[in-house]
C-alpha cells in the first residue's frame, strides 16, 4: 500500500480531506459519501510527496507540496491548479534525493512563498539547524516566529525566526538505571496551541511522548509510554490541550496533556 | 422464548390479511417450528438421552439429505435420457462465496496499481534486471526438523544459499547481505524443535513480511513423493485478489526466477485460501488416456487437446515432491526488519477478526 501522509482543513463538519502518496497523488476525499472526489497528478514516483503545509485563508488558500525530486509546488486547494514551483536543489551541489525535505511549512503573512525548513535550505534564508545527525521533524508555531526541530541524534531545539538563533535547547535524558544511554531520537514534534510557543510535544522512535515547557526546565515536564513501536505522528487539537497520536503499527489515540490521561484509543 | 412465541403470533395476525396460500404455507412453518421446539434436544437435561435424540435427529437429517441428493440424481439421469435439459444445480453457498466486500481488492484497469508496481521494490527483479539471489538462515536454536526443512527449501528455491546463524544480529545480517549483492533474505524461526515462522525480507530496502509456518510435511513423509529437478520451476499464485494480497503474491514472486523452464515440468503453487497460503510442489506429465481401446500412456505432449475422433482425452498427472506447508501473513512492514522503529504496512490484531467472512488476503 503507498504511504500516506493527511491534512485537514479545519472547519465544519461534513470533513473534506487531501492525502498526498508516495505516488506523487493528491486526492481529495469527502465524507458525505466517503469517497475519493478528485484526484490531481499523474502517478510518478518520482514525484513522491514528502511534506505539506497548508495556508487555509478565506481568500485564495494555498498549499505547498514537496515532492521528492526536490520541487516545492504552491497549489490551489480546491481545484488543483499549480500556482508557482520552486526547485530545492543546495547551494553545494547536493541532490535532492540524497537531502530530503522533512518538514515544509507554509507562511501566512507577507508573499505566499513556501519555505522549506530542512537542515540547510530555505528559499530566503539560509542556516544550518544542527552540525551533526538528521533532522527529522519541524514544526512552527502559530505566531510564526519559532520553530523547533528535532531529529536523530539531534535534540529538540526552538529558533526565534526573526533573528535565526537557537533560543532553547532539551538536555538529553539521564542515564539509565542500567547504565545505558539511548540516543535522543525524534520522530514528530509540535506545539502544543496556536498561541503559546513555549510549550510543545516531540515524540520520539521509543514510543515515548515528552512535553517540554522552556518556561521551566529543560528537561521534558510530562512523559508517557504510547505502546511499542515508533510514534509516527502527532497533531494538536484546536483547544490547546488535547492531542492526537499515531504510532507505526496503526494505532490512534488522543491524550489530555494537562494531566497526561488517554481520552480515546484505537 | 415467550417474547418469540407472541412475535409470532403477531406475524400470524397480520397476515390473515394477506393471501389464503402465504398464509397456508406461514401456517405450516409455524406448526413445524413448534412440533421442533418441542424435542428441542437442548432442552433435555440428562445428558444421555440428550445425546441420543441429538444423534436421532442428526441421523433423521442425514437420511433426508440423501433421499434428496439421490433424487436429483435420477431426475438428472431421466431428463438426459430423455434428451431435456437438466435442471440448473443450485450453487452452494460457501464462506468464500459470501465474502465481505473489501474494497481494496484489485480491479484489472488500476492505473495506479501498475504504477505502483512499477515503483515498487520487486519491479527491478521482476522485469528481469536482477537475478534472484536468496540467503537462509535460521534462530539462534536449530534442531531437529528445522535443519531438514531448510535442505528441502535449498532444493525449491533455485539459487538458494545457507548459512548458519551463529549469534549474529539480524540487522547485521541485513548489512552483510546487501554487502553480497543477495535480493533477499529468509530466516526460518523454531519453536519446540519444530519451524513455526517465516521471516521473508526483501533486500536492499524491501518490506519485511512475516509468516507463521503450520501444517509441515517433509517429503519422507509423503507416500509416492518425487524427487526434484534443478529446472527452474513455473509457479502459481492463485486467489490474491486484495492490493496487500497483490503485494504478498509479488514478494514471493522476487523469490523465484522470472524464466521458467517450462520443459522441466516442475511446478511450484502458492494458494490462497481464506488467508491461508498453501504451498505445495509437484512434477507434472501430461499423458493421453483413450477412453475406448486400451493403448494409452507413454505419450508425452501438450497437443492433440482438440482431438475429438477418437475420444482421447489429455489429463496431466501429478507427483508431489518437496515439502508441503501453510503459511499464514502475521505482518507486513515497510523497510528491512526492524520491529521497534519501523512503519507497519500491515498488522493481524485480533480485533480485526471480527466475521467468519473478512479476510485480507
Amino acid at each position: 500500500m503507498p504511504r500516506t501522509t493527511t491534512l485537514e482543513c479545519p472547519g465544519c463538519p461534513p470533513l473534506r480531506a487531501l492525502t498526498f502518496d508516495s505516488l506523487g497523488l493528491i486526492k481529495v476525499i469527502e465524507s458525505r459519501v466517503p469517497q475519493v472526489v478528485e484526484r490531481w497528478g499523474d502517478p510518478d514516483p518520482s514525484k513522491c510527496v514528502l511534506a505539506a503545509s497548508i495556508d487555509d485563508r478565506k481568500k485564495d488558500p494555498l498549499l505547498a507540496v514537496a515532492r521528492k525530486n526536490g520541487e516545492v509546488e504552491a497549489v490551489n486547494p480546491l481545484n488543483g491548479e499549480i500556482h508557482a514551483v520552486f526547485s530545492n536543489v543546495g547551494e553545494d551541489g547536493v541532490q535532492p534525493e540524497d537531502d530530503a525535505i522533512s518538514g515544509l511549512h507554509l507562511f501566512r503573512r507577507e508573499r505566499p512563498s513556501g519555505k522549506a525548513l530542512h537542515a540547510s535550505i530555505s528559499v530566503t534564508k539560509t542556516w544550518k539547524v544542527c552540525g551533526s545527525g538528521n533532522v527529522l521533524c519541524s514544526k512552527v508555531d502559530g505566531s510564526e516566529n519559532y520553530a523547533v526541530f528535532g531529529g536523530k541524534g539531534v535534540e529538540v531545539n526552538l529558533w526565534d525566526l526573526e533573528d535565526c538563533t537557537k533560543i532553547w535547547t532539551a538536555k538529553p535524558p539521564p542515564k539509565n538505571s542500567l547504565g545505558i544511554f539511548t540516543p535522543s531520537w525524534f520522530t514528530c514534534t509540535t506545539f502544543q496551541s496556536n498561541d503559546d510557543h513555549r510549550k510543545f510535544v516531540a515524540d520520539t522512535n521509543s514510543h515515548q511522548v515528552h512535553l517540554y515547557d522552556i518556561s521551566a526546565q529543560r528537561r521534558p515536564v510530562l512523559s508517557f509510554d504510547f505502546r511499542e513501536t515508533a510514534i509516527k505522528v502527532v497533531t494538536e487539537d484546536q483547544d490547546g490541550h488535547t492531542l492526537y497520536i499515531g504510532n507505526g503499527s496503526g494505532d490512534l489515540a488522543s491524550f489530555d496533556m494537562r494531566t497526561g490521561t488517554c481520552i480515546y484509543f484505537d | 422464548m415467550g417474547g418469540k412465541r407472541r412475535n409470532n403470533e403477531r406475524e400470524a395476525m397480520e397476515e390473515y390479511g394477506d393471501d389464503v396460500e402465504l398464509d397456508k404455507k406461514e401456517k405450516k412453518k409455524k406448526m413445524e417450528k413448534e412440533k421442533r421446539r418441542e424435542i428441542l434436544p437442548s432442552m433435555i437435561k440428562n445428558k444421555e438421552k440428550r445425546s441420543a435424540v441429538h444423534a436421532k435427529l442428526k441421523h433423521e437429517k442425514k437420511v433426508e439429505k440423501r433421499k434428496k441428493l439421490k433424487a436429483r440424481d435420477a431426475e438428472e439421469k431421466r431428463a438426459l435420457e430423455l434428451g431435456e435439459e437438466p435442471l440448473p444445480r443450485k450453487i452452494p453457498r460457501t464462506i468464500e462465496n459470501t465474502r465481505e466486500n473489501d474494497e481494496t481488492v484489485c480491479k484489472p484497469d488500476d492505473e495506479e496499481l501498475f504504477a505502483c508496481n512499477d515503483a515498487d521494490e520487486f519491479s527491478s527483479i521482476i522485469k528481469r534486471e536482477r537475478t534472484p539471489k536468496i540467503l537462509i538462515t535460521t534462530s539462534r536454536f536449530n534442531s531437529t526438523r528445522g535443519p531438514a526443512f531448510i535442505s528441502e527449501l535449498l532444493e525449491v528455491i533455485p539459487n538458494a544459499h545457507y548459512y548458519k546463524r551463529g549469534t549474529y544480529d539480524l540487522k547485521k545480517i541485513v548489512e552483510y547481505a546487501k554487502k553480497q549483492d543477495f535480493t533477499s533474505l529468509i530466516v526460518v524461526h523454531t519453536k519446540r524443535r519444530e519451524p513455526d515462522a517465516l521471516l521473508i525480507i526483501g533486500l536492499p530496502d524491501g518490506p519485511t513480511a512475516h509468516f507463521k509456518l503450520s501444517r509441515l510435511v517433509l517429503r519422507k513423509d509423503i507416500k509416492n513423493h518425487g524427487n526434484p529437478t534443478s529446472h527452474e520451476p513455473e509457479l502459481v499464485l492463485t486467489n490474491f485478489t486484495t492490493r496487500l494480497g497483490h503485494r504478498t503474491g509479488r514478494i514471493i514472486q522476487s523469490l523465484f526466477p522470472q524464466e521458467p523452464n517450462f520443459r522441466g515440468r516442475r511446478v511450484v503453487t502458492f494458494h490462497n485460501q481464506r488467508d491461508y497460503i498453501f504451498f505445495r510442489h509437484h512434477r507434472y506429465i501430461f499423458e493421453t488416456k483413450e477412453s475406448k481401446t486400451s493403448d494409452s500412456k507413454g505419450k508425452k505432449g501438450k497437443d492433440s487437446k482438440g482431438e475429438k475422433i477418437s475420444q482421447q482425452k489429455v489429463i496431466a498427472r501429478l507427483q508431489e515432491c518437496g515439502p508441503r506447508f501453510t503459511l499464514k501473513l502475521r505482518s507486513l512492514q515497510h523497510g528491512t526488519f526492524d520491529t521497534k522503529g519501523g512503519e507497519y504496512e500491515w498488522v493481524h490484531k485480533p480485533e480485526m477478526d471480527t466475521s467468519r467472512r473478512r479476510f485480507f488476503l
